[in-house]
């Protein structure tokens, strides 16, 4: 009896496979444009409804998606061509194309403010309005570029994929590496302000950073490389001492934090999952 | 795919146990104590003082985009102090990096200034998604405090690398900072550059304490046992391969039974 319903269940994947099987070219299209439809639709509706009953709908659906992942991580799972799987293994791709699709929802409201916000500047002329009118540039051509260099049609253009290296490659990559460069002189100055000797913890700190520092680099090494490698005296090389801050001291300070860390995640996910949060925004109309 | 173990199922159903049990325990009105966490303390003082700068504060929510339960924790806390700033009548302005997570934070803060009797003060305009490339946000988030001259920073939720990029440009406008994110490698780099920073499982309890509702108190408690559990667990696990040897069969027995999956 049981066996059945496994395989049952187990069945019900192939069959949503031939239920709704993959289209190409006009059909494809068709299905994508009046599922979007469907959706705008499903979002007017729930619209509609009273913060109630919108509120039933989020978390009976926010407590089954997080029933199903709970499940099958949780119920013991057998090897099956060489990897773990239990009897909703099968659903999780179809799970996350939902997930997926609900953040692709979200991404079009992230767009929707953006193009607001700068939209009113431009028209008002306000106050760095020139910076709004390279976005919608930035924007339209960097959406033109990547969908023409989608379509399968052009794909051996060599112009069309040189124009997106330049702009993408050429310019928001370089521009985020000299971002992620800038933080160096950042490093720097905080450092400074953290290392500076004021009290007794901040010369435990600078004691202890200056011992690691040089542990790292040769010529730290070389000030101590005369002490023998074995034997009480080879605590005292710096790469050594350097070693036992970085396993000894900070490892479990980290690892105690991480402990902390995972409790409590493991507490706001269970509260948000059976809709008990509450002081902010979860115990009010949504 | 990866599976639970039996030790993974134990613990978390006594974990979850703990929690759920406390916070029905606080929820008929047992309140249990919350020891000073200096760090949230200081949200009123920062407030104020951007009250009297007349200057805007800056709420950034992190960048959590996989861990949205972090970022929902962020939205939490900050919902709170953006409830004190409509008590002080302060402008507050959101940069979010997740476009998700950018209706959930305006419809929080409205809700903030709502139960607060200030709805004509909230400003949706000044919730804005800026980018979800790191660095671009960092870069026009370090923009918006030069040139809004922000008097307070409260950077809650998950960062990376753009944290200090974000802190230092704080604190080079003389802004008030209090940080708090569970991301351990950036720690260091907002303890240097902010002025109160929550580390660890007290972002976790930042909402307990703002607001001591029960249910949130509740399960704070439920988490301490949590802790309690592990430790004493790590304490027994040391005492018996100290005592027993790691190449003991009953511990090899033990090992194999509790990593099964």
């Amino acid at each position: 009896m049981i066996k059945a319903i496994g395989d049952w269940f187990n069945g019900i994947p192939e069959w949503l496979h031939r239920m709704f099987p993959a289209h190409t070219g006009a059909v494809g299209w068709a299905f994508i444009l009046g599922s979007v439809l469907l959706c705008i639709v499903l979002f007017f509706l729930a619209q509609q409804l009273r913060p109630a009953g919108r509120k039933a709908i989020i978390v009976t659906v926010t407590f089954l998606s997080g029933l199903f992942y709970v499940l099958e991580f949780y119920v013991p799972a057998k090897i099956v061509n060489g990897q773990e799987e239990n009897f909703l293994t099968p659903f999780l791709p179809v799970v996350s194309d939902l997930a997926q699709i609900v953040a692709a929802f979200a991404l079009g409201l992230g767009i929707y403010s953006l193009v607001t916000l700068h939209g009113k500047k431009v028209a008002k002329g306000s106050q760095g309005w020139f910076y709004s009118l390279v976005f919608f540039i930035s924007l339209i051509a960097m959406t033109f570029m990547g969908i023409w260099n989608w379509l399968p049609v052009h794909k051996d253009i060599k112009v069309n994929n040189n124009i997106h290296d330049i702009l993408y490659l050429g310019g928001l990559n370089g521009l985020e590496g000299t971002m992620f460069s800038v933080i160096a002189f950042y490093i720097a100055s905080a450092a400074y302000r953290a290392f500076r000797i004021r009290n007794a913890e901040a010369s435990l700190l600078m004691g202890a950073a200056f011992i690691v520092m040089m542990g790292q680099v040769y010529a730290g090494q070389w000030l101590t490389h005369w002490l023998p490698t074995e034997g009480l005296l080879a605590n005292a090389r710096v790469e050594t001492m350097s070693d036992w801050l970085l396993t000894r001291v900070n490892a479990p300070a980290v690892r105690a934090i991480g402990f902390g860390l995972g409790v409590g995640l493991l507490a706001t996910a269970l509260r948000i999952w059976l809709s008990l949060e509450r002081g902010s925004y979860f115990d009010r109309e949504v | 795919m990866d599976h639970s173990d039996w030790a993974n199922r134990i613990l978390s159903l006594f974990l979850c146990a703990a929690i759920l049990t406390m916070i029905f325990r606080a929820r008929r009105g047992k309140q249990p104590f919350i020891r000073r966490i200096p760090g949230l303390t200081a949200v009123d003082e920062a407030v104020g003082r951007a009250t009297e700068m007349g200057r805007p504060m800056l709420l950034v929510s992190g960048l959590g985009e996989n861990d949205l339960v972090i970022t929902f924790q962020a939205i939490a806390i900050l919902s709170n102090i953006a409830r004190a700033a409509a008590r002080f009548g302060n402008r507050i302005i959101t940069p979010v990096y997740v476009p998700q997570v950018m209706t959930v934070v305006e419809q929080a803060f409205q809700e903030a200034y709502n139960a607060e009797g200030k709805l004509e003060n909230f400003r949706p305009e000044d919730i804005i998604f800026l980018s979800n490339q790191q660095f671009a946000f960092a870069a026009a988030v370090a923009g918006i405090i030069q040139r809004e001259r922000v008097a307070a920073s409260f950077l809650f939720g998950q960062f990376f690398a753009e944290s200090l990029i974000m802190a230092e440009n704080g604190n080079m406008v003389g802004a008030i900072q209090v940080a708090g994110t569970p991301s351990t490698t950036q720690i260091p780099f907002l303890i240097a550059a902010c002025d109160y920073v929550i580390i660890g499982d007290e972002f976790y309890a930042a909402t307990a304490y703002l607001t001591r509702e029960p249910t949130l108190v509740g399960s704070l408690v439920g988490q301490d046992i949590g802790k309690a559990a592990i430790l004493l667990i790590c304490i027994i696990g040391v005492v018996l391969t100290t005592a027993m040897g790691p190449d003991n069969p009953w511990m090899h027995w033990f090992n194999h039974i509790w990593w099964s999956k």
